[in-house]
């Protein structure tokens, strides 16, 4: 296990990325992990926005005429969700989490180098389970694997995906003991947890959730499979089985589960918004303390998912905690913007990003208390303004998250910056594609337009035209983030070290960094959000004369050698 | 690397592996206590658990089984103590008694397992716990096993306790696990 750490002498800081075949091999550096996990998870991404774009092809018209029957329809739905849940956003924040904490904390690696490799490689055989299960009479049950759908239903394909789903909650598991223990034993000395980045923070309060909730997962599928394979009767309530035993041991993992999700995205917008706005962020303590009162509150709503199946006499008690939640929330969106007002804001893609998720999550959260009042709940139970809400969080909360994580990370991970005039298009595409498809869906909700199903009243087409055509604007923004990322990487502006000028120890070591991340044990300054303060620009100044020039002058052979893997690493760098 | 510096990270990690065990301990308990909630949730199908007209699990043997395994965990622990003071003999023979009843526990259990009625939901959950429960005891009283071997051979002493700790700390995990289970198995 790699624990001692030897700094490299010499060529560190010239900052040469690592070999391309670095990335396709066991590697316990976290930073390697890091990449892995999130390429993986872009992967998966395309694999299930594809699906959406086959979603809202079928949706055009009311009837079916895209797809052969309504149960492929629920089969591309399930893949759809499962992949953008499972393997995009929970690895991707993962991926982000491996990469940036330990840089943060000044760290030399993660706790556990080998635990961590092992995590990430449970992914690609867990998705590519997943996804066979498509051959094999695919899952048909949604994301939920709701019995009796998932036990009398689906075919084989829904055994492939609770065993690969299993693989995953595993992974997290791992992933979020090395998370804790590298956050509680891993800080430098003059580093207190109150003086930690807010990513961090995130990153603990995700992982609690992670650990504690994910073993129900395990034990929920372990039943599932057991109704399926072994001929078991858990689920079944013909033979003494209740299919609200699924509803409650789910929902008590995965709504838990959905704060891990969208946690890592509030603590990428602490960073962000501060370090953009160039102001101290507004209320440290409250916005980290306000993770942990999520987690904590979290454990305590999962019954607002099943309020129409639920004893009547329950549903008050999960309602008002279901809404206390909205309160952490609320004071994470006060700090921000009071972190925004009267900043010195520059209005770079991670920036607009970070305000647009503002603005996104706002409605998400709202719509979120009104399905949490009862009467409304029942009125628009499975309807497309559930849809709309869990969207508005999820990808409003999340995605934007992730997108302003990568425009504000991505030199550090590559030494080149993203380009800006590409950010802003896909900006555009995305922010206006995302309002075109969900606003919309809150207003056939209402409607009563049902989920889940591919044919639907003709009254609601109009609708779903403009659903269905903001949806593939959606899709196309992709395309411009990837097209991005590729042309950037290859021939991007080279950023340094500290293109934000920003206080938190990523930006203390050369971009990228070093196999051991520091060459010298790092400082953290005493604020991590101190931006404007003269001790700041001190500090500043000081990271800024150490790290120029870039290129310190080491022997010769040493310098052909970097030069040559600088060449090898721009003309087949990957994401 | 300097002597202080090396044992710095010695210090560090081993205080990693003490935090990272316990998280996994406190986080893999969730999974049994699922169980637990799975079974209380099936009961209410029932006007009495068991069902009418089933007959109870006859708790003798397991509690005899159960008294085993406490007496193993302590014994584990005394050979961890012993180890720790460099006493090979102590440790060996106390390690070796203890996995003995851990091994008499798993044949109870599995004895039990193999006679249960498993034509009413009562009998598959007793079944689905006991066995969730045994897979947990084999595979961590592999581990001990595996301890002992090492242990004869020789490669532990006062500097290197770390896996004797481990083993019996996921050995105390087999009796929490195991007691959630049996009060809810046989008297709740």
């Amino acid at each position: 296990m790699a624990t001692i750490s030897i700094p490299l002498p010499g060529i560190s800081e010239t900052a040469p990325r690592p070999r391309l075949s670095e990335y396709f091999r066991w590697s316990v550096d976290h930073k390697i992990i890091g990449v892995q996990y999130m390429v993986t998870a872009l992967f998966f991404f395309l694999v299930g926005g594809a699906m959406a774009m086959l979603i809202r092809w079928e949706l055009l018209t009311p009837k079916l005429d895209v797809l052969d029957s309504g149960s492929t329809f629920n089969a591309v739905l399930t893949m759809h969700g499962s992949a953008m849940l499972f393997l995009w956003i929970i690895p991707m924040m993962a991926g982000l989490g491996n990469y940036i904490v330990p840089l943060q904390l000044g760290a030399k690696d993660m706790a556990f180098p080998w635990l961590n490799a092992f995590a990430f490689w449970l992914i690609p055989p867990a998705g590519l389970l997943i996804i066979m299960g498509w051959f094999f009479g695919p899952a048909e049950a949604g994301w939920t694997a709701y019995p009796p759908l998932s036990t009398m239903f689906s075919g084989d394909g829904q055994t492939l995906w609770a065993l690969g789903v299993h693989l995953l909650g595993l992974s997290s598991i791992l992933g979020s003991i090395n998370f804790i223990v590298t956050i509680k034993n891993m800080r430098p000395p003059s580093m207190s947890i109150w003086q930690m980045p807010l990513f961090c923070w995130a990153i603990l309060a995700t992982s609690i959730i992670a650990v504690m909730a994910t073993p129900f997962l395990a034990g929920a599928l372990t039943l599932l499979i057991l109704d399926r394979v072994a001929g078991t009767t858990f689920f079944n309530p013909a033979a003494g089985g209740d299919v609200l035993v699924w509803q409650n041991i789910f929902w008590f993992y995965s709504h838990p589960a959905v704060y891990v999700m969208v946690l890592p995205s509030f603590g990428i917008m602490s960073d962000v918004i501060s370090v953009h706005s160039r102001k101290p962020i507004f209320g440290y303590r409250m916005i980290a303390l306000s993770s942990l009162a999520i987690a904590l509150v979290g454990f305590t709503v999962w019954a607002h998912h099943m309020f129409t199946s639920l004893q009547p006499e329950l549903r008050i008690p999960f309602m008002v905690t279901t809404m206390i939640i909205a309160v952490p929330t609320g004071i994470k969106i006060f700090s921000w913007l009071a972190t925004v007002i009267g900043g010195k804001i520059r209005l770079n893609s991670a920036m607009i990003f970070a305000l647009s998720l503002l603005s996104l999550f706002l409605i998400g959260g709202i719509t979120g208390v009104m399905l949490a009042a009862v009467p409304i709940n029942i009125y628009v139970h499975d309807t497309y303004f559930v849809v709309a809400h869990f969207h508005f969080t999820l990808f409003g909360g999340g995605v934007f998250g992730i997108y302003a994580a990568l425009y504000h990370w991505w030199p550090k991970i590559t030494g080149r910056k993203l380009d800006e005039r590409l950010g802003k298009i896909h900006w555009f595409l995305t922010y206006f594609g995302f309002l075109g498809t969900f606003f919309p869906q809150q207003i056939v909700g209402m409607l009563g337009m049902p989920r889940r199903v591919a044919v639907y009243d003709p009254a609601f087409q109009s609708w779903n035209v403009i659903i269905s055509i903001s949806a593939f604007i959606l899709g196309l923004s992709v395309l411009v983030l990837i097209y991005n990322m590729v042309v950037s990487t290859i021939r991007g502006e080279v950023a340094g070290p500290n293109p934000w000028r920003a206080l938190t120890l990523e930006w203390a070591t050369s971009s990228p960094p070093p196999a051991w991340n520091f060459d010298e044990d790092p400082v953290p300054f005493e604020d991590p959000y101190g931006y404007g303060t003269e001790g700041a620009n001190a500090y500043l100044s000081a990271l800024e004369e150490r790290f120029s020039p870039p290129v310190v002058a080491p022997a010769a052979e040493t310098v052909e050698e970097a030069a040559e893997e600088i060449a090898e690493g721009e003309s087949s760098q990957e994401a | 690397m300097s002597e202080a510096a090396r044992q710095r990270a010695e210090e560090l990690a081993l205080k990693n592996r003490r935090t990272g065990l316990t998280i996994f301990q406190w986080s893999w308990i969730m999974a049994f206590i699922s169980l637990v909630v799975v079974n209380l949730q099936l009961r209410n199908q029932y006007p009495s658990w068991p069902p009418p007209n089933v007959k109870p699990f006859n708790p003798v043997l397991p509690t005899i089984a159960t008294l085993g395994l406490i007496l193993s965990v302590v014994l584990v622990n005394r050979a961890h103590q012993a180890i720790k003071q460099d006493e090979q003999r102590r440790f060996l023979g106390q390690l070796g008694i203890a996995l003995g009843l851990g091994l008499a526990f798993v044949l109870v259990m599995a004895y039990e397992w193999v006679i249960a009625d498993v034509s009413t939901q009562y009998g598959v959950l007793f079944r689905l716990m006991t066995a969730f429960h045994g897979l947990h005891a084999l595979v961590i009283g592999g581990i001990l096993a595996y301890i002992y071997r090492a242990g004869r051979q020789g490669h532990y002493h006062s500097g290197n306790t770390w896996a004797v700790e481990a083993g019996a700390k996921l050995w105390y995990f087999v009796l929490v696990a195991w007691i959630l289970f049996y009060l809810f198995l046989y008297w709740i």
